[in-house]
């Protein structure tokens, strides 16, 4: 089965990253370093990511940087860059993607978003801060959609294992079963995304399909089931939510969402986060020559946010095991 | 609870406020806060010995001070002009000079201070800011003059050092732990009993020499603390007689009897030990003139934890004893009363009587105590508040719960609380030292866990130890300069004041046209070479300013609380203590680092630009080469990334001035030369000096702070960071190796500062604490020696900024030092504001 955005040339040994960001504290327990990959299965309307959804490097210039030198005009041989009074512009559909413009630019202005990186040299710069992992840190690998390329994740996260180390995956589960299973064969901890329970609005909002990643989700309790048995190494599983105005955002969503948790998750989900919605990527959507349809959108208030984890706890979810994340509106 | 977008600007959210004071104490502290309003204070007052020549502000205090240059005139007179008059005693011009001052110190100090005691205070012990005769006899006035002043005097030669990039050198006040232990638990009789005895052993020649002289005015000083103890108690007891309520005349009159022991017999509780360690303490400051420069207290919570276990046992409860601590934080910080009318902003920042708190123990057993956590209660309760400075010292093994109680006071008080020491690396330098500087009978195994830190994390050893921390502050970018102009500067110093341009001239050797160079080799040789050039520079500048000090400005009560000082018959400032080093600390490290990183990347490895097209660009500043300036600051590597090629120039550039610092000692005083990093406020006003540097930096603009990452340079966030500094020291030795000690390498005896700047969220969400102690156990594996954790929130700062009449507490770590915000000066206040955001967090 193919994805939308599936990763190409995905290899054991090598796979397409992001970026590294070290020192995370929100992407599971204890500090983290997270490994974002780059290609998505999904098209969430609200992505606060957009740079990670294609799976083919992206150059991404950026006009506060700029120097207006044009050195990148000149260096990129598909005539794909201009430059005019409002700065650089790229045309994407000549853009051949291959990096020639950001290694010239001198300014870092003109940037490529996707390197391809092999499993062994990038575990160990994702071990280069073991020393502050402590008992419950360890390494995130998170998206775009990390299981699309599962057989580098998977060698990923057993190299890191082999190294000592906690190793998470950060999913949608919009994947194959097969993918989903060799990508977290490695992980101590699955971040689940569970961001809608409404089928039809899944569809418009989303993308995917929500049977495939709900089918996947039993797989992974059933993973961390298959996992408590003596002996085995522990596996662990959170769901996330994220909380977008005037899409996931209603207390009806939240209860369905924990509905379907009820009935699918034999116990086995250790803690539910309500993630809430921030406005920081609109930079990043015009980075890429787009808008954001979310760029004015509210943030949530603390009381929203409250009043969405009592519509789970009011569903029978165990008030101990959901809680709010993220950035609210300034209420003071 | 839960990150916010924006802080509502206008606010002082954040801002902690006093808590659980006592009404005492709060009446005490908000007394003080009164600052300039108060109708007593410490205020600074000069007294002369009345000779015509007489001299009472020395200015050799203030050479590692620029800030001051420009007023040395100004303040030698005006000193003078307002000096009262002591009527120097009888036989006084026949005994020698450290007599004379220890006779007209003592002399101020008993009969021309008032002794007073505040109301509702526990302690006694209010004024102590002077600044006293030279007392030097006429010739030897001369002598002073001919070696200060002219064209080739020192105060010339010093001045010029620092206008021309170099830095700036000087012998100061402070800066070493006394030791106060000992007139703790024995007091000063038992020092006095043993100047006794070894005056005893002195042959007659002796005692007629300089061994004999220095005893005697040693043996003055001992009778200085016993004979004021004595004055206050009259005053406490006039005060009982007067007082109506008798619970406050029963205080006055303990005070009293605590005042009939201490400081002269050792302490019996923790009421008489801190009256003890505030009198004696207080005469350091008298007796250098100099208020509170780096005067510290060495391992508070090991020294009183003795005395608070007595006091507990008899019944005292934790409340008075943190009045009595409290009283002891209001006093340390009328040291500031001597600039109380002036707010200079180099100075009143440079203060720090410092304490450290908990840390390893024998046989790395973790020495948290309760006397510890009463400390750490009574500094929450405190704060904020400038002074005495805590310093925590962290470990592998250090316990959850102090762990838990330092980040929530990281959490709970505006700015960062205090500084944090790493015990591993710290005694590894330590270590080092012994073995570099052959004293392994002196820093061993066995006592290194003895250590601590003067001023902001300068290690030394506690009680015999003057290592001189910010006598010597280098800046190794010249090096880079020299080595680029070949021996030249490459702009020709314009004088500030008199906008007149000298004609350069040489300033180090002739290593060649950079032109010339044919690979990246070339250039490091040239630059190697300028760098034992300005350590030598240093090191010869130094050596002047000491050998004046030795001879003419003894500080003979100090030398008495300093092990070492009275077996060898020395004054301190002669070279006495038995750890006698004096550090050079280097500034601009990661400037200099990464200006090496893009000679090498832009001139001999992409070949981006010619060496001639660059020294043009650093000679026009950058204007007009803009690509080559974006280069250097976006594509040459950057120390701080945790990059290993870009950390490995770390090391090489560290590795070089370490070793040439080790080679020299001083001439007259014999102290080794031991490297560290502290910075001060110098990398920000030595931008202004130095030229524009490879690394894309333009002058006018900061260098690097101590061993930190250039500005922005660290963008792989905190733990990059703290990896490359750990790097740079020396890191780990390799498996199995005992490295320097216990596994660690680290180059720097004396530590170096580290500051990282942390988004409040960080740490403010309950459940990120346990993210924050990760990365604090982490940093004690990779990470430096000393970390100050910077905490603030920008939009309050910027508040703060337009309107400081309204923070006045506010409160913030700059460098290795901390100070209040609204005092620091808009562009060191800009830059704790840019430094503030790290957007990863
Ligand atoms: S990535 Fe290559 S093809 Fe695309 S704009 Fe840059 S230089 Fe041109
Ligand atoms: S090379 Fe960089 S700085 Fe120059 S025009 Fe292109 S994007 Fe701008």
């Amino acid at each position: 089965m193919a994805y939308p955005g599936g990763a190409t040339n995905v290899t054991e040994t090598s796979g397409m990253v992001l970026e590294i960001q070290r020192m995370s504290t929100e992407d599971g327990p204890g500090l983290r370093t997270t490994l974002f990959l780059k290609g998505c299965s999904l098209r969430c309307r609200w992505c606060h990511n957009p740079e990670s959804i294609k799976a083919t490097p992206q150059p991404r210039w950026t006009q506060a940087r700029c120097l207006g030198c044009g050195l990148c005009v000149s260096a990129c041989g598909a005539g794909a860059l201009s430059l005019g009074g409002d700065g650089v512009s790229i045309d994407r559909s000549r853009c051949r993607a291959c990096g020639a413009c950001a290694a010239e630019c001198p300014a870092a202005a003109m940037e490529l978003w996707g390197t391809r990186r092999d499993s062994a040299a990038l575990a160990a710069e994702l071990l280069k801060d073991e020393a502050y992992f402590g008992d419950d840190g360890g390494v995130t690998v998170s998206g775009g959609e990390a299981c699309l390329q599962a057989p580098f994740v998977r060698d990923l996260l057993s190299r890191l294992r082999e190294a000592g180390v906690g190793t998470a995956i950060d999913t949608c589960g919009m994947c194959s079963p097969e993918q989903f299973e060799a990508a977290c064969e490695h992980a101590d901890l699955i971040l689940y995304d569970l961001k809608d329970s409404d089928p039809e609005r899944h569809a418009r909002n989303v993308g995917g399909s929500l049977e495939a990643i709900r089918d996947n989700f039993r797989l992974a309790v059933a993973m961390v089931a298959g996992s408590e048995s003596p002996g085995g190494r522990r596996k662990r599983l959170w769901v996330r939510t994220p909380v977008i105005p005037g899409m996931t955002d209603s207390a009806e969503n939240v209860r369905g969402i924990a509905r379907f948790l009820a009935s699918e998750a034999r116990g086995r989900v250790e803690r539910w986060e309500l993630c809430a919605f921030n406005n920081l990527c609109s930079g990043k959507y015009r980075s890429l020559g787009g808008a954001w349809e979310l760029e004015g959108a509210p943030l949530k208030s603390a009381s929203e946010m409250g009043a969405l984890v009592g519509a789970a706890v009011s569903e029978g979810w165990p008030a101990d095991k959901v809680r709010w994340t993220g950035m609210t509106r300034d209420e003071s | 609870m839960q990150e916010r977008a924006i802080e509502r600007p206008g606010t002082k959210a954040g801002i902690k406020r006093p808590a659980n004071l006592s009404p005492r104490v709060l009446g005490l502290r908000d007394y003080y806060f009164e600052g300039a309003g108060r109708a007593w204070n410490n205020q600074q007052i000069s007294f002369t010995d009345g000779a015509p020549w007489d001299v009472v502000y020395n200015e050799c205090n203030y050479h590692i001070v620029p800030e001051t240059y420009a007023f040395f005139q100004t303040f030698t007179t005006s000193y003078m002009q307002v000096a009262e008059r002591v009527e120097p005693g009888e036989g006084f011009w026949e005994t020698s000079l450290p007599e004379r001052r220890a006779w007209f110190n003592k002399k101020v100090m008993l009969d021309r201070l008032p002794q007073e005691i505040l109301p509702g205070d526990l302690l006694a012990g209010g004024r102590f800011n002077i600044h006293t005769s030279l007392c030097l006899d006429k010739a030897q006035t001369k002598k002073r003059e001919k070696i200060l002043y002219g064209k080739a005097g020192l105060r010339h030669d010093a001045i010029a050092f620092h206008n021309h990039g170099f830095g700036n050198a000087g012998p100061t006040a402070g800066h070493l732990i006394p030791d106060y232990g000992r007139v703790l638990r024995h007091g000063f009789k038992a020092i006095d009993a043993e100047l006794d005895a070894l005056y005893e052993a002195l042959s007659d020649a002796e005692r007629a020499g300089g061994q004999g002289a220095q005893l005697r005015a040693m043996k003055t000083a001992c009778s200085m603390p016993r004979e004021l103890a004595a004055r206050y108690r009259d005053e406490a007891l006039r005060l009982a007689a007067l007082e109506e309520d008798p619970a406050r005349e029963g205080e006055l009159r303990r005070m009293a009897d605590n005042l009939a022991r201490v400081p002269w017999e050792g302490a019996r509780d923790l009421w008489e030990a801190v009256q003890s360690l505030w009198l004696t303490h207080m005469l350091v400051m008298s007796d250098e003139n100099y208020p509170g420069p780096g005067v510290s207290f060495g391992n508070l919570d090991r020294m009183l934890e003795p005395f608070w276990e007595e006091s507990k046992a008899a019944g005292m409860t934790r409340d008075f004893a943190k009045e009595i601590l409290g009283c002891f934080w209001v006093h340390a910080n009328t040291a500031y009363d001597s600039m109380i009318r002036i707010g200079n902003q180099g100075i009143t920042a440079g203060f720090g009587q410092l304490f450290n708190l908990s840390g390893l123990g024998p046989g790395g057993v973790d020495m948290t105590s309760d006397a510890t956590y009463l400390l750490l209660e009574v500094i929450d309760d405190m704060s904020p508040i400038l002074e005495p400075k805590p310093n925590l010292r962290l470990h592998r093994g250090s316990p959850e719960a102090l762990l838990d109680k330092a980040v929530d006071m990281i959490a709970s008080s505006q700015g960062a609380p205090f500084l944090l020491n790493f015990d591993e690396r710290s005694m590894a330098g330590m270590m080092r030292e012994s073995r570099l500087a052959g004293v392994g009978g002196l820093i061993r195994e066995d006592n290194v866990h003895e250590y601590a830190s003067v001023g902001c994390l300068e290690n030394t050893m506690v009680g015999n130890d003057r290592s001189g921390t910010v006598d010597c502050n280098l800046n190794l970018l010249k090096a880079v300069e020299l080595a680029l102009g070949n021996g030249m500067p490459l702009v020709p110093h314009t004088d500030a004041v008199t906008g007149v341009t000298e004609k350069p001239v040489r300033q180090g050797p002739a290593t060649g046209d950079p032109r010339g160079f044919k690979g990246f080799e070339e250039f490091w040789e040239a630059y190697a070479e300028q760098t034992r050039s300005i350590v030598k520079a240093i090191v010869d500048l130094y050596e002047r300013g000491d050998r004046l000090r030795a001879a003419m400005h003894p500080t003979p009560y100090l030398s008495a609380l300093v092990r070492g000082c009275a077996a060898k018959g020395k004054d301190i400032t002669q070279g006495g203590p038995e750890l006698n080093f004096v550090t050079i600390e280097a500034v601009t490290f990661a400037t200099t680092v990464d200006s090496l990183l893009a000679v090498r990347y832009l001139v001999f490895e992409k070949r981006a630009c010619s060496m001639d097209e660059l020294v043009s660009a650093l000679k026009d500043n950058w204007v007009g080469h803009e690509v080559l300036q974006a280069r250097a600051r976006n594509q040459a590597p950057k120390y701080g990334r945790d990059d290993d090629e870009a950390d490995a120039m770390a090391r090489r550039v560290m590795e070089l001035w370490t070793a040439e610092t080790w080679k020299y000692e001083t001439g007259t005083t014999g102290r080794r030369f031991r490297p560290g990093m502290l910075s001060w406020n110098y990398w920000v006003g030595d931008g202004f000096i130095l030229p524009a540097s490879p690394d894309g930096r333009p002058k006018d603009q900061f260098l690097s702070n101590a061993i930190c990452p250039s500005n922005g340079a660290d963008l792989n966030g905190p733990t990059a960071n703290a990896n490359s500094v750990g790097k740079a020291l020396g890191g780990r030795a390799a498996k199995g190796e005992a490295g320097d000690w216990g596994g660690y390498l680290n180059v720097l005896p004396n530590g170096a500062s580290h500051t990282i700047s942390f988004n409040p969220a960080l740490i403010k969400k309950p459940e990120n604490k346990a993210k924050f102690k990760a990365f604090l156990r982490g940093y004690a594996e990779n990470g430096g020696t000393a970390l100050q954790v910077n905490m603030l929130d920008p939009e309050v700062l910027r508040d703060a900024q337009r309107r400081p009449a309204e923070y006045r507490h506010l409160l913030v770590r700059v460098t290795g030092y901390n100070a209040y915000f609204t005092s620091i000066g808009k562009e060191l206040q800009d830059e704790v504001i840019a430094r503030i955001s790290h957007e990863k967090l």
